[in-house]
């Protein structure tokens, strides 16, 4: 079969809505490993938490808004969870998380009744779908509806109010503890309570992203959380090697995470169009990942001398 | 200038492949198929080929095929759906649930056919669910008759007590049908008891334990278990425990006998629906889901040879 690059090009907007639903678990996944400097693999059990929740709550005929807002606080739960595991348990923190992950496992089944529960979109008024994209596309439905329109605004709020939170005193001190633990403790601040409350809003935006998705796929799955952690490192990761040197605002720095995101639902979409044998596609998913980490190294290692090297800009 | 080289790099090689492909006119009375599938493993494999098979035989040359693998990830098969609905196929094959569910969250114009699907209500979350899903949606239900599965633990095993129902907690399908089947056994007689495995990283640990408590082990149409037969295998055989199984590529694995579903004629079923959706002789939205053609009880001569286990007749062996 030939190749049509109109294909690819009609497909884009599905990937680039996909991505920014993606985008904002992979804020979520920056507060933790870019800012907090833990790896937190909660997100995994979470994501799947959060569209458990939100699919149950729209089931049993609460509203959109509403069942968003209990994904967001079920996502909350779980990272205090990982929280406490981790300040109260002493357990390492990618442990902690490993043992939440578990656990949601089984909360996830509990919440949903059994391993995978539909929400379809003729039965339900639902926020986004991919149906509204293809209608939108069609002129079926208003512009407003895109799920790109609708996600872009969620991410332009939630990344104002995060901004506007990591400015307060308490958002400050949770960067000062992911920065330097004992310098943030010698002023005085509660680095155990910081890392908690850094988990805990973590997780809440996974949880979102997972409730967001649901909708988007039109299904809860218990699998459906499975190697997120992967694709949330690599927004981070592709977000950071090609915008942080332009961006240097933290609000911006959030947004070229989810960037991020995007690009790397747009590169498997591509993949898939390129009709690679898709036993390939994990293959070539690892080594995106793979190239986008090598890059700045080999850039460091071949580049003789550098003579503009100021200090390490990368503590947002 | 380093920043508009970065740019334009990859514009040049979009454009290099543009011009590569001219625009093709999509002769009148050609198709293109999609096909979704989940995961690689025996039973979907199958129903692929099936479906393939049926449309080529069908249509020959005018066909052509768009096949996908999920590789068992559920944000990849969104990604897939989307890909085939841009790309305006002409009919989409959605193999196993969670591709049925993305493919019916996509588009509500194109005609989708799901094949390897237990329960069409349940998938899709249709409460009033008569056996036609109506809308763009039909295809083949892989239920295979659980009453005579259990009827089939009687004949073969009347003096067991307690019966181990092993399936993957995170099949939706799995429970459904374990739920199910214990209804018929209690009411034969037995007693049961189920194990959960959540993947294939606990399948030893409760399989081992299933195995101590129990005297026959049913597993249903299961993903997970059809994946990793060897491991049960491993674990039933040394303690001549026997496993019938809801499918015959689980039986094959590490069954003693099955009413099976064959899964290349429940695609081949499937294909035919799609000719007859294609060239307009039938209307999706009235066509009822199909459920496999024939059953047939069948056995695996070389473990039940090891369990010294003789098969009543009307079995036959299954070919390896």
């Amino acid at each position: 079969m030939t190749l049509n690059p109109l294909d690819l090009i009609a497909q884009m907007p599905g990937a680039l809505a996909q991505g920014l639903i993606w985008g904002i678990m992979a804020i979520g996944v920056y507060i933790t490993y870019k800012i907090l400097n833990i790896a937190d693999l909660t997100v995994d059990g979470s994501l799947c938490t959060g569209g458990a929740v939100c699919v149950v709550m729209i089931m049993n005929g609460y509203g959109v808004t509403l069942s968003l807002v209990a994904a967001f606080a079920a996502g909350l739960i779980t990272g205090l969870a990982t929280g406490i595991f981790h300040v109260f348990f002493g357990i390492s923190a990618i442990l902690a998380g490993i043992l939440t992950q578990l656990a949601l496992w089984s909360v996830n089944l509990v919440i949903m009744g059994r391993a995978n529960q539909s929400i379809n979109v003729n039965n339900y008024d639902l926020l986004v779908s991919l149906r509204y994209l293809q209608e939108v596309m069609k002129g079926a439905r208003p512009f407003y509806w895109s799920p790109i329109f609708v996600v872009g605004i969620f991410v332009l709020i939630i990344v104002a109010v995060l901004y506007w939170f990591f400015g307060t005193e308490l958002g400050s001190s949770v960067r000062a503890t992911g920065a330097n633990a004992n310098m943030a403790r010698a002023q005085g601040i509660n680095t155990d309570s910081n890392k908690i409350l850094g988990l805990m809003l973590s997780n809440g935006m996974v949880a979102l992203s997972g409730a967001l998705l649901t909708q988007y796929q039109g299904f809860a799955d218990i699998n459906m959380g499975r190697g997120a952690i992967v694709i949330g490192l690599a927004a981070v990761i592709i977000g950071e090697i090609l915008f942080f040197k332009f961006f240097k605002n933290f609000a911006l720095r959030m947004l070229s995470v989810v960037l991020g995101a995007v690009i790397y639902f747009v590169v498997i979409q591509t993949v898939l169009w390129l009709n690679f044998d898709s036993n390939y596609l994990k293959l070539f998913s690892a080594l995106v990942v793979a190239i986008f980490l090598a890059v700045p190294y080999w850039k460091k290692k071949f580049t003789p001398f550098s003579p503009k090297r100021k200090g390490d800009a990368d503590c947002a | 200038m380093k920043t508009a080289r970065i740019l334009i790099a990859p514009l040049v090689c979009f454009l290099m492949i543009f011009s590569m492909t001219a625009c093709k006119e999509k002769a009148p009375d050609s198709y293109v198929v999609g096909i979704s599938q989940l995961v690689q493993h025996v039973a979907l494999d199958a129903a692929t080929k099936g479906f393939r098979d049926a449309l080529e035989e069908k249509l020959g040359d005018k066909v052509t095929f768009t096949e996908k693998n999920a590789q068992g990830d559920i944000p990849t098969c969104t990604t897939i759906a989307n890909s085939l609905v841009s790309s305006k196929v002409d009919l989409i094959l959605a193999n196993a649930t969670p591709a049925l569910q993305a493919a019916a969250a996509a588009t509500a114009d194109i005609p989708i056919l799901g094949t390897s699907i237990t329960e069409y209500g349940v998938a899709l979350g249709l409460d009033d669910f008569d056996g036609t899903v109506g809308g763009n949606v039909s295809g083949t239900s892989d239920l295979a008759p659980l009453d005579q599965q259990a009827q089939m633990i009687k004949d073969l095993f009347p003096d067991a007590e307690k019966v181990g129902l092993l399936y993957c907690s995170a099949e939706a399908n799995s429970l459904y049908q374990v739920n199910t089947v214990k209804g018929y056994l209690e009411t034969l007689g037995y007693s049961c008891t189920l194990y959960p495995f959540s993947d294939s990283n606990d399948l030893a640990a409760i399989a081992t334990t299933a195995a101590n408590d129990s005297d026959v082990i049913y597993v249903p149409t299961d993903n997970t278990v059809a994946s990793n037969t060897g491991i049960i295998d491993n674990i039933c055989r040394p303690a001549k425990v026997p496993v019938i199984a809801g499918e015959k590529g689980i039986c094959e694995g590490c069954g003693v006998a099955t009413l099976s579903i064959d899964y290349y004629d429940l695609g081949y079923a499937t294909g035919l629906m799609a000719y007859k959706i294609l060239t307009g002789a039938s209307d999706i939205s009235e066509m009822p889901v199909e459920y496999a053609p024939n059953f047939e009880k069948m056995y695996n001569a070389e473990i039940c040879e090891e369990l010294s286990i003789t098969v009543p007749e009307g079995y036959s062996p299954i070919e390896g």
